[in-house]
C-alpha cells in the first residue's frame, strides 16, 4: 500500500525489481535513471552489496493520471538477493506496490530464476503479500546474448519454468542496450497505478 | 521534557529505517533520540526538513553514529519537535543512510545491541494458498540435465532386465515402477517431481541391467541426467566410499526383490534366520560400520507379525546404521538385523 504524503500533495508507491544476482536488476535501473532523467528526482543512491548492488531513486511517471487529486511518485528499488540482508530487504519489500521479476536469460543461470523467483513468493509471503495478487511483470533479459553463441533459455522455456502458475505480463529484454527497459517499466508502472487506484476506491 | 514530544514508541514496532523514512516525507525538524537498555547513553539523531544533520552515539558522531544506531534494534525512540542549530556533519542522502546504515547492518559492520530477534520463519509455500505451487517440479540442479523428455499416460520409460545407462530425473508427473513376476507386474512404488530412475550401478564396468520395468502415469516430464558428469563426479570419491554406495545400491535392489517375493509369498524365513547369529540387533545403539570380508548375512526387520527377510549381504557388502537421513528432514530408525553364519 502506498504512502499518502500530505505536504506535498503526493502518493508514494514503490516499484521494486527483483531477480537472482547479476541478473540485470541494476542494469535496467541504471539505464532508466539515464534515459528518463528528467522524471527523475533526486539522485540515484547506490549501495554495493555482496555479488550486486542495491540501488534507489524517486521517479515521476508522465502520463499518468492524478488519483484524486495526489500526484503519484514512484520510487524504484532494486533489492540485494543474498539472504544474509534481511534488513535491507525488509525495509525495500515493506509496503512494495509493483514488482519486475528480471530474469537471466542464460542457460546456465535457470535454477538460479526459479530459487529467485521462489525466494521472493517467500519474502512477500513475510509482509503478508500474495505474488499472485499483486502487480507483477517478469523480464526475459539478456537476449542478445544468444548472437554471441552463449546457451540460452528460450522464451518458451522461460515462460515454462517461471510463468507457468503466474501468467503475468512478460517481455524479453537487452537491458544493456535498453531494449525492453522501458515497456517493462511502462506495463509495471500501468498495472501499478491500477491495483493503487482500486485501493483508492477509484475508477 | 515529554511538552515538545510529537511521537515516541518501540523501536522493534517502527525501525531507525522506517522512522528516517517517515521524518522524511514528512520534512520534520527536530530531535529523534533512541534508548537501549544496553547503552547507558541515548542516540541522539538531529534532522532538519527531514534530513539526517548529525548523531551521536556513545563516543561516535556524525554518519558513523548514525550508522551505529542502525544497530540498535531494541528499545524506544522519542521524537521532540525543536530548532536545530546544529551544523551539518552528516552529508549524505537520507535514503543512502538508510540503505547503507541496513547494508551495515546485514554485513555485520554494524553491531546489533540486545537481543537478536531471529527471523519469523514462513511455514513451507510449497503448497501455497492460491492453486498450486508457484513453480512445478523440483529445484534440480539444470547442471546436470541435458535433456528433457516428455511421455504421455502408459508409455514405458524402462523395461526391466534390459541394459541401460540413462538416469532421469522426474521434473514433473507420476511414474509407477513395475517388477515381473510370475504372476504377472506387480506395483513397487510410485515416484514423483524430485525421484531418480535409474541406478548407481549405471557407473560400475558392467554397466546397468534395468530392475524394474517404469511406465508414466499421466504426463511425466523428464530430465535425462549428464551420466558422463555424474561418473566424473562418482569416480572422484573414494574407493571405499563408492564400494559403500554401490553397495547400498545392491542393497535397494535386494529390498525391492523381498518385497516381490513376500507379495507372491515365495519365500521361507527358515533360510534367513536358521543357524545364524546377530551381528546388530534391531533397535540396539551400534556405531561400526561393517564391510563383509567372508561369508555373507541377511538383513532381517522384526514386526508386530514376526520377521521380515529385507535382504542378503555378500562379500564387499558393509552394513552399519548410518544415518543419511540426519542430513535430511526424516529420521527413521534403521532395521538392520544382519545375521552372520
Amino acid at each position: 500500500m502506498a504512502t499518502i504524503n500530505l505536504k506535498t500533495r503526493e502518493i508514494e508507491a514503490k516499484i521494486v525489481y527483483y531477480g537472482c544476482g547479476r541478473g540485470g536488476k541494476t542494469t535496467n535501473l541504471e539505464y532508466i535513471y539515464k534515459t528518463y532523467k528528467k522524471q527523475v528526482t533526486g539522485d540515484m543512491v547506490s549501495i554495493t552489496t555482496e555479488g550486486d548492488r542495491t540501488l534507489f531513486f524517486d521517479f515521476l511517471p508522465i502520463g499518468l493520471s492524478k488519483i484524486r487529486g495526489f500526484d503519484v511518485k514512484i520510487q524504484l528499488y532494486t533489492v540485494p538477493g543474498q539472504v544474509q540482508y534481511s534488513s535491507t530487504r525488509k525495509l525495500v519489500l515493506k509496503e512494495v506496490d509493483g514488482l519486475v521479476f528480471v530474469a537471466d536469460s542464460l542457460k546456465v543461470r535457470r535454477e538460479k530464476n526459479m530459487m529467485s523467483l521462489k525466494d521472493m513468493q517467500k519474502n512477500l509471503k513475510e509482509y503478508g503479500l500474495s505474488i499472485f495478487k499483486m502487480p507483477l511483470v517478469l523480464q526475459y533479459n539478456k537476449r542478445d546474448l544468444a548472437n554471441e553463441g552463449f546457451p540460452m533459455l528460450s522464451i518458451e522455456q522461460l515462460d515454462h519454468d517461471l510463468n507457468r502458475q503466474l501468467k503475468v505480463p512478460t517481455f524479453p529484454a537487452s537491458a544493456l542496450k535498453g531494449e525492453g527497459v522501458g515497456v517493462t517499466l511502462k506495463e509495471c508502472l500501468k498495472l501499478t497505478l491500477k491495483s493503487l487506484k482500486k485501493q483508492f476506491q477509484e475508477g | 521534557m515529554n511538552e515538545g514530544v510529537a511521537l515516541s514508541g518501540s523501536l522493534s514496532f517502527l525501525s531507525l529505517g522506517d522512522l528516517l523514512q517517515l521524518f522524511g516525507s514528512n520534512g520534520s525538524t527536530g530531535v529523534l533520540r533512541v534508548y537501549s537498555s544496553h547503552s547507558p547513553e541515548p542516540g541522539v539523531i538531529y534532522l532538519k526538513k527531514g534530513n539526517p544533520v548529525n548523531a551521536f552515539a556513545g563516543s561516535q558522531t556524525g554518519t558513523e553514529a548514525l550508522f551505529a544506531l542502525f544497530g540498535w534494534i531494541e528499545g524506544e525512540f522519542q521524537f521532540t519537535i525543536q530548532e536545530i542549530t546544529e551544523e551539518k556533519i552528516i552529508t549524505k542522502g537520507r535514503m543512502e543512510l538508510i540503505l547503507d546504515g541496513l547494508r551495515k547492518l546485514d554485513d555485520g559492520e554494524v553491531e546489533k545491541l540486545g537481543s537478536v530477534a531471529s527471523d519469523t520463519e514462513v511455514s513451507d509455500i510449497a503448497a501455497s494458498d492460491e492453486g498450486g505451487p508457484l513453480i512445478k517440479g523440483p529445484l534440480v540442479d539444470y547442471m546436470y540435465i541435458v535433456d528433457e523428455e516428455e511421455y504421455s499416460d502408459g508409455q514405458e520409460i524402462v523395461r526391466e532386465k534390459k541394459h541401460g545407462n540413462w538416469i532421469w530425473v522426474v521434473v514433473q508427473g507420476v511414474v509407477q515402477v513395475l517388477k515381473d513376476t510370475p504372476d504377472g507386474p506387480i506395483e513397487v512404488v510410485r515416484l514423483t517431481d524430485g525421484s531418480f530412475i535409474g541406478s548407481m550401478a549405471t557407473f560400475t564396468v558392467n554397466g546397468n541391467i534395468r530392475s524394474a520395468t517404469n511406465i508414466a502415469i499421466g504426463n511425466v516430464s523428464l530430465g535425462v541426467l549428464d551420466t558422463q558428469r555424474l561418473f566424473t563426479d562418482f569416480s572422484n570419491l573414494t574407493q571405499g566410499f563408492r564400494r559403500f554406495l554401490l553397495s547400498l545400491d545392491r542393497r535397494l535392489r535386494e529390498v525391492t526383490d523381498r518385497v516381490v517375493e513376500v507379495r507372491g509369498r515365495r519365500i521361507s524365513l527358515d533360510a534367513w534366520v536358521k543357524g545364524r547369529k546377530p551381528a546388530i540387533r534391531q533397535g540396539k545403539p551400534e556405531k561400526r560400520l561393517f564391510m563383509i570380508t567372508e561369508g555373507n548375512a541377511t538383513v532381517v526387520r522384526y514386526t508386530e507379525n514376526g520377521y521380515i527377510p529385507l535382504a542378503r549381504l555378500d562379500r564387499g557388502d558393509f552394513f552399519v546404521v548410518y544415518r543419511f537421513s540426519i542430513l535430511g528432514t526424516n529420521r527413521i530408525r534403521h532395521p538392520s538385523l544382519p545375521l552372520p553364519i
